[in-house]
């Protein structure tokens, strides 16, 4: 490591601009990030932090601007180079190698070596036992990447910046993919690290995460810097209005007037799903959904959620009992008769089960219908018929998008989810079966989906929704359902439904 | 609003793997002590200097045009088919046997019939193999493989014994009847009627992959198999499907080469048109316009190949070379031709 100068900007840059075709992911971006604090970065999809972090860590290239590190501009070559300047990051995805240890990984491109340049592994061991040590957490070394929980992942991508030496760790939304309790663990260790003397550049939408741990926040919308300020000067509200922009509408959607009527749409007897190992995660459990009405599965993850939105949308047959949808016996039936049936799926996998990115948008949003005499004749696709109904719809949901022909992958996350819902809701379905429908999406595009859903449901639509935001759970469902184990713990309506009672019921205690 | 970069890219990406293998041989043929520009004009000479020439190319480009589009109908739907050799085999065995046994029929109704004959072994041959991966994942790469070493050894099984032509000792069956024959373009040259045939069913896999439905779901099935199974596409059918075309037109294309060129089948008569397919399918990353490019492509550098050799001390192995480089660099696909795509935001 350089010497410690006395920094005022340990990592920041200066009207930092980058452009993506037509939109402007960057627009002279500025941000100061003091050594040995934690500094947050918020904002919603598409505002441009991602592109931002790129460039910080070497993986693109500014049009306009500099990058700055100890106070000096410098062009990166690659994140090889931000790496030598002491900054490392962890990324949403992963970037472990699942077949190798734990170990194996921290160590994978800077090995110590011993005779014959072999790898010792003792030493390996010790220097990894160092940094969990100095990170205050215990980590089981021989464990196969592959098969760590992905709070033990997120940990050992941590501790490898920290063996390789860096003192910036730049954070992309950490959180988004841990519980409640493994949030606070995350938390305590990014406090831990700034009084050792690191730099932690957080990425979140989460603003309560914001609020308890960061030093100082900046706030980016559509590519610009819009607010630079502490914890101690701002409030949850306050930050939420300036990342959207506008006042945030009243999370809960519209109390529906009239009880839902008639026959259960969606109705599981004695349902008893597996995941693809065979391992019986889910059941026996019943579980009707009537027109007009939503139920809300709530739980933490694991619980058997998975299997049954699989059994729900078709995608996999349960192992036992029954799922009846519209008053057919559908158990065993393909996807293709589900959704025949009026079954809708919003996948919580957006990236690789709810679009194909690499195709276009258009594409993404006739797959499925392409074969329905509105889209096609004589197997030949009418592109006129389908471009009309995509851009109307597209239109209706605003979904920001260059041309029909681009690929799923050019959408922010956002945008990339209301094409799904945009083509699930197309169809006209009679059951919506939405998993993590707000996932990764920020808060003005989850109340947009929200009142997307609330609508659906007072057309008489049914949804199955299935979350893992107790706050979600609650601004939109009618009936809540608990599940911890596979089981069905216990079931409130909405009126007496609270976040207490929930939690409860979710960890497995039954309702007193 | 990035179409036309794309596009360049994937330009960019097709003609590289070319480039590339151009400059690696002339390095084999400096090293052996030859000028490389003056070859490569011979061979360009060979290949496109005249309509003889043009059309000795484009007869060598027939039976590619249709084992490339083989490949590539199921390489579209994430298939990979390589048994498109075996099929080449049976078509031709089966177009043969119809061609030499039905000397009475009538030129427009046989040709059809031996074609259809030669589909429908292409299309059964395959079958299995579509089965076993569409309903239980079996893995096409090994079935198929192993099945062209079945039905290249079944065929010359069958020439060597129950349909060996009387009086000859080559592994041959015998010639088919003079109307089976399909109808040479430009005599005196080789070029048949097969390649306007095959060129026909390049653009209408070509149209197909573009304006229908199926097309679409064999697309999206290629690319995304979890996608395309929760929006509701029949990921078996669509499996099986991509399989048994492929093998329909493979047979089909030994069917041609049998009815057009060789008029009658012979043990080893496919100097691995069903692997080069594979390359070719690559190559083009399965667009059909993609397909009839680099099919014309390997047309021109083995009738160049066979004729250089004559005139010219080099050797005939240089085709080889560059054929092998050519597939190298067209399995190794150029990605950073298209960076852009997966960094915007």
């Amino acid at each position: 490591m350089t010497e410690k100068r006395a920094v005022a900007v340990r990592i920041g840059a200066r009207g930092v601009s980058r452009r993506f075709g037509a939109v402007l992911a960057n627009d002279g971006v500025d941000l100061s990030v003091a050594p040995r604090t934690i500094h947050a970065v918020v904002g919603g999809n598409g505002a441009g932090k991602s592109t931002l972090m790129r460039i910080l860590q070497g993986v693109d290239v500014p049009d306009a601007g500099a990058v700055i590190f100890d106070d000096r501009p410098v062009r990166l070559s690659g994140p090889a180079e931000a790496f030598s300047h002491g900054v490392g990051m962890v990324h949403q995805e992963f970037m472990l190698a699942p077949p190798l240890t734990l170990l194996e990984n921290l160590i994978l491109g800077s090995e110590p070596t011993g005779v014959l340049r072999l790898i010792d592994r003792r030493k390996a061991e010790a220097e990894a036992n160092r940094a969990a040590a100095l990170a205050g957490v215990r980590v089981d070394w021989r464990l196969k990447a592959g098969d760590a929980p992905i709070r033990v992942r997120q940990i050992v991508e941590i501790l490898r910046l920290l063996y390789r030496g860096a003192d910036v760790l730049i954070l992309d939304e950490p959180t988004a993919v841990l519980a409640p309790a493994q949030i606070d663990e995350l938390l305590a260790l990014m406090r831990k690290l700034k009084i050792e003397g690191r730099t932690i550049v957080f990425i979140s939408h989460k603003l309560e995460e914001v609020m308890s741990v960061a030093d100082a926040i900046t706030v980016m919308r559509a590519g610009k810097v819009v607010a630079t300020t502490t914890p101690a000067a701002t409030t949850v509200a306050k930050l939420a209005r300036a990342m959207v922009g506008e006042t945030v509408e009243a999370q809960r959607a519209a109390r529906r007037a009239a009880a839902p009527v008639g026959q259960p749409l969606f109705s599981a007897t004695d349902l008893v799903g597996a995941d693809a190992v065979g391992f019986e995660r889910l059941g026996p459990i019943d579980l009707d959904v009537r027109p007009g009405e939503i139920v809300g599965v709530a739980g933490v993850g694991g619980n058997g959620q998975d299997e049954l939105v699989a059994c729900a949308a078709g995608l996999a047959a349960p192992v036992a009992g029954k799922i009846v949808i519209g008053g057919r016996d559908l158990t065993g039936a393909s996807t293709a008769s589900f959704r025949t049936a009026g079954v809708g799926y919003v996948s919580a996998d957006r990236a690789e089960e709810g679009l194909c990115l690499a195709a276009s948008i258009r594409d993404n949003f006739v797959a499925g219908r392409e074969r329905e005499s509105k889209f096609s004749r004589l197997g030949l696709m009418r592109r006129s018929a389908i471009d009309a109904e995509a851009k109307q719809a597209l239109a209706r949901l605003s979904v920001r998008f260059g041309a029909l022909a681009d690929p799923a992958a050019t959408l922010s996350g956002g945008n990339q989810q209301r094409l799904v819902l945009a083509r699930e809701l197309e169809r006209v379905p009679r059951l919506l079966v939405a998993a993590q429908p707000t996932r990764g999406v920020d808060i003005a595009g989850t109340a947009f989906i929200h009142r997307l859903i609330g609508a659906f449901r007072d057309r008489g639509g049914a949804v199955l929704l299935v979350s893992e935001s107790l706050d979600e759970i609650l601004a939109l469902s009618d009936r809540i359902v608990c599940l911890f184990n596979g089981r069905i713990m216990g079931e409130m309506g909405r009126a007496e439904a609270n976040v207490g009672a929930i939690g409860r019921l979710i960890v497995g205690e039954r309702a007193a | 609003m990035n179409a036309p970069p794309a596009r360049l890219g994937k330009a960019a990406a097709a003609v590289l793997p070319f480039a590339l293998a151009l400059g690696i041989g002339a390095l084999a043929l400096a090293i052996t002590g030859h000028e490389p520009a003056a070859v490569y004009r011979l061979m360009l000479e060979e290949a496109f200097g005249g309509e003889r020439r043009i059309a000795a190319t484009l007869t060598e480009a027939t039976p590619l045009l249709l084992t490339g589009l083989a490949a590539a109908i199921a390489f579209r739907a994430g298939v990979f088919n390589v048994g498109a050799e075996g099929c080449f085999y049976l078509g031709g065995m089966a177009a043969a046997v119809l061609g030499y046994t039905l000397p009475t029929w009538s030129g427009p109704a046989l040709i059809p019939l031996a074609l259809a004959a030669a589909a429908l072994s292409g299309g059964a041959w395959l079958l299995a193999p579509g089965l076993l991966r569409a309903r239980l994942g079996v893995d096409e790469v090994v079935t198929t493989l192993m099945l062209n070493f079945i039905a290249i050894g079944l065929t010359s099984w069958l020439v060597d014994g129950p349909l060996l032509a009387r009086g000859s000792a080559n592994s041959a069956t015998p010639q088919i009847a003079e109307a089976a024959e399909l109808p040479r373009l430009l005599p005196p040259t080789t070029l048949h009627l097969g390649f306007l045939i095959s060129l026909a069913l390049v653009a209408a896999y070509g149209a197909w992959s573009r304006f229908s439905a199926g097309g679409l779901e064999s697309k999206l099935v290629g690319l995304n198999p979890r996608f395309s199974r929760a929006v509701g596409v029949d990921l078996a059918r669509a499996i099986l499907g991509a399989m048994i075309a492929s093998g329909i037109v493979a047979g089909v294309a030994g069917g041609i080469h049998v009815l057009g060129l060789v008029h009658r089948f012979v043990a080893g008569f496919s100097p691995g048109y069903g692997f080069t397919g594979v390359a070719i399918a690559l190559l083009a990353r399965n667009s059909a316009i993609g397909v009839a490019v680099a099919a014309v492509l390997f047309g021109a550098l083995s009738s160049a190949g066979a004729n250089i050799q004559l005139f010219s001390n080099v050797p005939i192995e240089i085709v080889e070379i560059l054929q092998g480089a050519v597939m190298i660099f067209a399995v190794a696909q150029f990605s950073f031709a298209w960076p852009r795509l997966k960094t915007a935001p």
